[in-house]
């Protein structure tokens, strides 16, 4: 095993842990907010798994989760639909999975990359948070939709229920502890070394007998899949949906807690989002204008002083020591 | 004939108003190995994008085991045995020079080359670990070769491998060429007529987008009119 991958793996358990002993020190409020971090952790887990391999940027990753989380709250409000949390969580991650395949599979095998991918996904965004105000008959409009019931289901006679604030967080943290060390998996293994080899070089890749756009497509797919995902647990956990959870602000903010995670990273990303949105609640409780004012200038510094975002404080660190030793 | 693996035929393209090839005619052999020489413009880069399907000709065609190749996807093209090395060294340089042949190797349909024998091949076995994107130019180029190579390709079309290389670095090139000879096809375009003549195989001589020459190399080596248009004379 390389050190790489032993670091992370240190880091990830370090990290497991940590959420393992949380709910012996925090009341049931830390926990639901923890609880909503991590959710917004995946989703930003899933954008950082095809930017960060890729170094395509999706700009309108957000429609995803607004998708998903519309899915997820037009099943589990329909009482004549019976399972409605699993089958709502399913329909949550395919419709996610099949809009990014329609629109993928025109942008890929198009030719679509860069700044134009960017573009285009940016666009689709808007797009989605217009049509969750405009078409209000089922999506409610400008409101959302409100009354969405926590995640309940039967698995082998037990009845599980995630209306209480600690089975809803150990729940939220098993599935993002999998999901995050399923896409570390893939990463790392050859479906990840060619998609940077795609990312070096998509000519040369193709020359080798790599179907390029095929690999791209589904990539984005199973990213889109995963904010899906997150979108429907985050509308059950907070009870409502809303035109929002698929706009461009949050499309924005995903991608700021990605770059100050650490692109390429996975859990770069999962602890960014989680210290920006404590952060952002603590500074709100001061002065609520004053926080879009700090998360820009954070970006900002960010990108200049750790342009691989925070998980790379320590390397940078060690690498100052190395040098200042060898001066000596 | 049953051996013939590429054939082209009248083969033609015009860029607008530029007339860039004309009437090509090319057949390569089974294990056959051929060089593409002439003068810079002569249309030899052009040529080889089209007898990789890289560009479709606008007369004339081009088949590969039977198949019309052009305008197929390159990794389609790939996957029925063509290879090619770019004129530009062409790498993933964020991979080590290991991954950047493991790559090569899980896109062929039927890898049969180890890793190591590929690094071995390519005399870059002491460098495995480094990242593509550190090694020198010649390096790079062999590590090209090398991934070219992995895909166990019935044809490997080079373009210009030798370019920018030390003269030692190219007869060591040339020495690695006819190594490989009779194990597959192969089709180089170069510049360097030291190479050319390292390896002293059935040469095409293009001018102005037509063949000027074709025949074995010493015999083109003396001929008035190549050596009038394209190699000088002493």
């Amino acid at each position: 095993m390389i050190a790489r991958d032993r670091n992370w793996l240190l880091i990830f358990a370090a990290c497991a842990a940590l959420a393992v002993v949380y709910p012996l020190f925090a009341d049931g409020y830390q926990l639901t907010v923890i609880r909503d971090a991590l959710i917004f952790g995946m989703f930003a887990a899933s954008l950082d798994f095809f930017w960060g391999r890729t170094g395509i940027l999706c700009f309108g990753h957000a429609a995803f989760f607004g998708i998903g989380g519309y899915i997820m709250a037009l099943i589990t409000l329909n009482d004549a639909i019976p399972f409605g949390s699993l089958l709502g969580i399913v329909g949550a991650v395919a419709g996610a999975a099949l809009v990014a395949a329609i629109i993928g599979y025109f942008l890929f095998f198009g030719g679509i990359r860069g700044s134009y991918f960017t573009i285009v996904t940016l666009a689709m965004g808007v797009i989605c948070q217009q049509a969750a105000v405009s078409w209000s008959s089922v999506t409610g409009g400008d409101s959302g939709l409100i009354g969405i019931p926590p995640i309940a289901f039967d698995v082998g006679g037990i009845h599980v229920d995630l209306s209480q604030d600690l089975p809803s967080y150990i729940f939220v943290a098993s599935i993002v502890a999998v999901v995050v060390l399923a896409l570390w998996s893939i990463s790392r293994g050859r479906w990840g070394t060619v998609l940077t080899a795609i990312q070096d070089n998509e000519v040369r890749a193709a020359a080798l007998g790599h179907n390029a756009p095929l690999r791209l497509l589904v990539t984005f797919v199973l990213s889109a899949a995963i904010a899906g995902l997150a979108g429907a647990l985050y509308v059950c956990m907070a009870g409502l949906v809303a035109p929002d959870l698929s706009g461009l602000l949050l499309s924005t903010e995903v991608i700021v807690w990605v770059a100050v995670g650490g692109r390429g990273t996975l859990l770069g990303p999962v602890l960014g989002a989680i210290a920006i949105q404590r952060a952002q609640q603590t500074i709100s409780s001061f002065n609520p204008s004053l926080w879009p004012l700090l998360l820009g200038c954070v970006f900002v510094i960010i990108v200049f002083v750790l342009p691989d975002g925070i998980l790379s404080i320590y390397a940078r660190l060690k690498g100052l020591f190395k040098g200042r030793r060898q001066a000596q | 004939m049953s051996d013939v693996l590429l054939q082209a035929e009248n083969v033609g393209i015009r860029f607008g108003g530029l007339q860039a090839l004309e009437g090509l005619n090319l057949t390569v052999r089974d294990k056959e190995l051929c060089c593409i020489i002439g003068p810079n413009g002569a249309g030899k880069s052009t040529f080889l994008n089209v007898l990789t399907g890289t560009l479709r000709p606008t007369s004339g065609s081009v088949r590969f085991l039977g198949h019309d190749i052009a305008g197929l996807p390159l990794h389609r093209i790939a996957r029925l045995g063509i290879a090619r090395k770019f004129q530009i060294p062409s790498v993933f340089p964020s991979l080590s020079v290991e991954d950047n042949l493991k790559v090569a190797r899980w896109g062929a349909s039927s890898p049969l080359r180890p890793v190591g024998e590929l690094l071995e091949l390519v005399a870059l076995d002491s460098r495995a670990t480094t990242l593509a994107g550190q090694l020198a130019h010649g390096q790079k180029q062999w590590l090209e070769i090398g991934m070219a190579l992995a895909i166990e390709p019935r044809l490997l079309l080079l373009d210009e491998p030798t370019a920018g290389m030390t003269p030692q670095e190219t007869l060591a090139t040339a020495e690695m060429l006819l190594r490989l000879k009779g194990e597959f096809s192969i089709v180089a375009v170069e510049h360097d007529i030291r190479f050319v003549r390292a390896l002293n195989c059935e040469t095409l001589v293009l001018h102005q987008g037509r063949r000027l020459r074709s025949g074995p190399f010493h015999d083109i080596e003396t001929d008035e009119m190549v050596r009038d248009v394209y190699l000088g004379r002493r």
